[in-house]
């Protein structure tokens, strides 16, 4: 059959000018744009578990255009695919010609294929932390009232401006931003300016984090500690703190400060008392166990990649159910005892609305962070249409947890015989250590903590050594500096100043003044500013936005 | 092959009805005539197009004729159907006495191979009887589905399919498929002659038919050994062959 070996087409002229007349619109610099839309098999890196298949009419598009870039010369744009009939970026698969495909996506980690429900849960998951434990102290320092409105009104204001995070890169014209994060998006307004406070500020958060994860890890694994001793050495322990009497029993720590100067209890024991006393010089919750987490925490943090520890997020998840199932009990065991003083302080309650409000402002502002990495989590969105009402949804979710652990802990505090103000910073402080649900509790969260600590101290030192030296793991040597320095500043917080609240609330204000208020609102009016859009109402509002984080910040230091 | 410029167009166009029109319109079977529908110029195209249906009418009055409204990826696509009806009743009344069928092409979608298959499907003078023989082939051979393809543009011709298909497209990517593999053995200097593609699932052949066709056999039960089906198509071939001579020398398929 020599018609065969004919080309069908032979070009006509060779004059690459002339294309012009053809009527397809291109650009004839990006000859790459207009390749057939598939890649050869081997090199597809990684493949999901489930292949979808490729849609048919994709498939025969890219058999027609693989067919037709063979009739005629390289050359010869004749032939080349127009941009208006290729499929949309996101419908862009990578298969195999044997129809199995995976859809491709400009996020390298999950391929954009999570329902809404697991991006709803993803996103209440990373945003639950520790600030948990210290929202009944917030209401508490607020007021009950004040503290409710509050808790709905930040959780707003937060979910708004983390919308307006979410929206910043689409406002961005002409630059292709599919894979920049927030940070990358306050480096191109705001230059390297920018780039470093926005590195400061997440610093400011990811330590603050981890200082309070010591803290609490120092706390529980006292107490878990303190537990085991006392249950192997069948001591019974009472504490000589003011409590309730009966089974569900209730503790006042702080109020011990106005007893007697020994700083432990009273044992009425059958055991070796020489025995216990050393036990308790040796196993102090300020004094030495902040010191012994340091063999098991520093060589973790050294590891280069602590992905292993990654599998254990289920633990934070099961961790907060049992935190409400363990508030739901206690308080249906100890009753509900609230009474409203609106303005007045009293012996056992507290006023509705108190000037400390702003210390429950400053852990809310922790409690509902997630700006610097909202983008990421949505990105994994099967759906991306759903993302505002996914991540509202998700927001809901987090106020409703808070609020209910909150008040629920608040309300049945046994106010008659403790006072109000007895709630701890850590609300588990307020059950003894021989208490078993929060026995429970606590080695959950210890186990939980210990293995989010190795991630956090990851992210921190890939985001400071990354933009200080141009790589995550410079040398040992580098590693091992910042994570000494870290865990210093674990340890003495926990030997001076274990308040968890205090440290949870200005670290809040701070790494929130500049990702919560500052930068989302200003780069909203900036962009709107620049496209000719920004009218008086939108500036008014944002820039009180601006001055709310200001005060809220400020606040913390003076109140 | 047409000029680039339209002067040249024009010279050309007139050129080819004038002096070269008996030739060229005498014994014509079937015209194609395709319009561009970004075309600035409509009335010069129905002009060229008028001048064309009455030579036809004058020496070959019996030819089918087809319009192709081609390059519809270039309108927007909810325009698209509206457009399209627009020249179609143009060209239908413009045409008259003479019956026209219009379809709206494109490269780049499956439009032109379901065009061209249909100009095919019509030209075939006994299309019922070769399905008929073909469902007989199929369901004696027990395939699930066969095709038979013309031999040099691999246009669908006829077919059978014992049971629904998923891929509505398979037809024309089969098409492309095998047309660039010839092309690929062809720059060997060799010559695609038949082809078997097998795994646990099926088993598919492709191989010379007829003078002017190919056919393709797909079995689903691969337990069936690759000599028997062979012997199958071997054997049907010289049935389908008695088929086509029928009609004498007068049919052929398609014009080069």
């Amino acid at each position: 059959m020599e018609e065969d070996t004919k080309p069908l087409l032979i070009p006509v002229g060779g004059d690459e000018s002339n294309y012009g007349i053809m009527n397809i619109q291109f650009n004839p610099e990006d000859f790459k744009c207009k390749r057939p839309f598939h890649v050869e098999p081997t090199n597809i890196v990684s493949v999901n578990d489930d292949m979808q298949r490729v849609t048919d009419e994709a498939s025969a598009m890219n058999k027609r255009i693989h067919y037709y870039s063979r009739l005629t010369s390289p050359t010869d744009r004749a032939l080349i695919a127009p941009d208006h009939v290729l499929p949309a970026p996101d419908e862009i698969y990578v298969y195999s010609p044997l129809g199995t495909a995976f859809r491709v996506d400009s996020c390298t980690d999950g391929y954009g294929k999570n329902s809404s429900i697991v991006t709803i849960f993803v996103i209440w998951n990373t945003m639950m932390g520790t600030s948990i434990l210290s929202i009944p102290w917030g209401i508490k320092q607020a007021g009950f009232t004040s503290g409710i409105i509050l808790i709905l009104l930040m959780g707003l204001l937060t979910l708004y401006c983390c919308y307006r995070v979410v929206k910043s890169r689409k406002m961005i014209p002409l630059i292709d931003t599919s894979n920049w994060e927030f940070p990358d998006v306050c480096k191109y307004y705001f230059g390297s300016f920018g780039q470093w406070t926005s590195l400061l500020f997440s610093m400011v958060s990811l330590v603050g984090a981890m200082v309070v994860y010591w803290v609490l890890m120092s706390n529980f694994l006292f107490n878990t500690g303190k537990f085991i001793y006392n249950y192997v050495h069948d001591i019974n322990v009472t504490d000589i703190v003011p409590g309730t009497n009966g089974s569900n029993k209730v503790i006042c720590p702080s109020a011990a400060g106005d007893h007697p100067p020994q700083n432990g209890s009273m044992v009425f024991s059958s055991g070796n008392s020489t025995g216990f006393e050393l036990f308790e010089e040796w196993w102090n919750k300020s004094q030495t166990v902040p010191f012994y987490l340091i063999a098991i925490l520093l060589p973790l943090l050294n590891l280069k990649s602590p992905s292993f520890f990654a599998k254990f997020n289920v633990l934070g998840t099961v961790s907060v159910i049992y935190l409400i199932l363990l508030v739901t009990v206690k308080a249906a065991h100890l009753g509900i005892h609230l009474e409203y003083n609106w303005f007045t302080e009293d012996e056992f309650f507290v006023p509705e609305f108190r000037i400390l409000f702003p210390q429950l402002t400053g852990v809310l502002t922790l409690a509902f962070f997630i700006h610097n990495c909202v983008i990421t989590l949505l990105q994994n969105n099967k759906n991306q249409e759903n993302n505002v009402r996914d991540l509202s949804i998700a927001y809901l979710l987090v106020g409703l947890t808070y609020l209910y652990v909150g008040v629920i802990i608040f309300a049945s505090f046994p106010s008659p015989p403790l006072s109000k103000e007895c709630i701890e910073q850590n609300f588990l402080d307020n059950f003894p250590s021989n208490d078993i649900m929060s026995f429970i509790a606590r080695i959950f969260l210890l186990f939980q903590m210990m293995t989010v600590y190795p991630l956090l101290g990851y992210l921190a030192r890939v985001q400071l050594l990354r933009q200080l030296f141009g790589n995550a793991y410079p040398s040992v040597f580098h590693v091992l500096i910042l994570n000494i320095a870290i865990v210093g500043a674990g340890v003495l917080m926990a030997r001076f100043y274990p308040n968890i609240g205090g440290i949870i609330r200005y670290s809040g204000a701070t790494c929130g003044l500049a990702f919560v208020f500052v930068y989302p609102s200003l780069i909203y009016v900036i962009s709107l500013h620049r496209a000719g859009q920004l009218t008086w109402p939108v500036l008014i509002i944002h820039i009180f936005i601006i001055v709310l984080g200001l005060a809220n910040l400020i606040a913390q230091f003076l109140l | 092959e047409p000029a680039c410029s339209d002067e040249g167009l024009d010279t050309f166009m007139e050129n080819y009805f004038t002096s070269q029109r008996d030739n060229i319109f005498r014994n014509v079977e079937v015209l194609i005539y395709v319009f561009d529908v970004e075309s600035r110029e409509l009335e010069k195209d129905m002009h060229y197009y008028q001048s064309c249906l009455e030579a036809i009418l004058q020496n070959s009055p019996d030819a089918k004729i087809f319009c192709l409204v081609h390059k519809m990826d270039l309108v927007q696509e909810d325009q698209r159907d509206l457009i399209f009806k627009e020249r179609e009743e143009d060209l239908r009344r413009l045409s008259r006495p003479l019956e026209c069928a219009c379809f709206r092409t494109s490269i780049w979608d499956e439009t032109l191979y379901k065009a061209w298959s249909s100009i095919v499907y019509q030209l075939i003078p006994n299309v019922q009887q070769l399905e008929m023989n073909l469902r007989n082939f199929a369901q004696i051979i027990e395939a699930d589905e066969v095709l038979l393809f013309e031999r040099a543009t691999f246009l669908v011709i006829s077919h059978y399919q014992c049971k629904e298909q998923r891929d509505i497209h398979r037809f024309e990517k089969i098409s492309n498929i095998i047309k660039q593999f010839k092309l690929s053995c062809s720059k060997l200097a060799a010559s695609f002659q038949s082809m078997e593609v097998r795994n646990s699932n099926f088993a598919a052949f492709i191989d010379i038919f007829t003078s002017n066709t190919y056919v393709m056999v797909v079995m689903s039960d691969p337990s069936i050994p690759s000599a028997a089906t062979l012997i199958n198509i071997r054997n049907a071939r010289k049935h389908f062959e008695k088929l086509e001579r029928v009609d004498g020398p007068k049919h052929s398929l398609l014009m080069r």
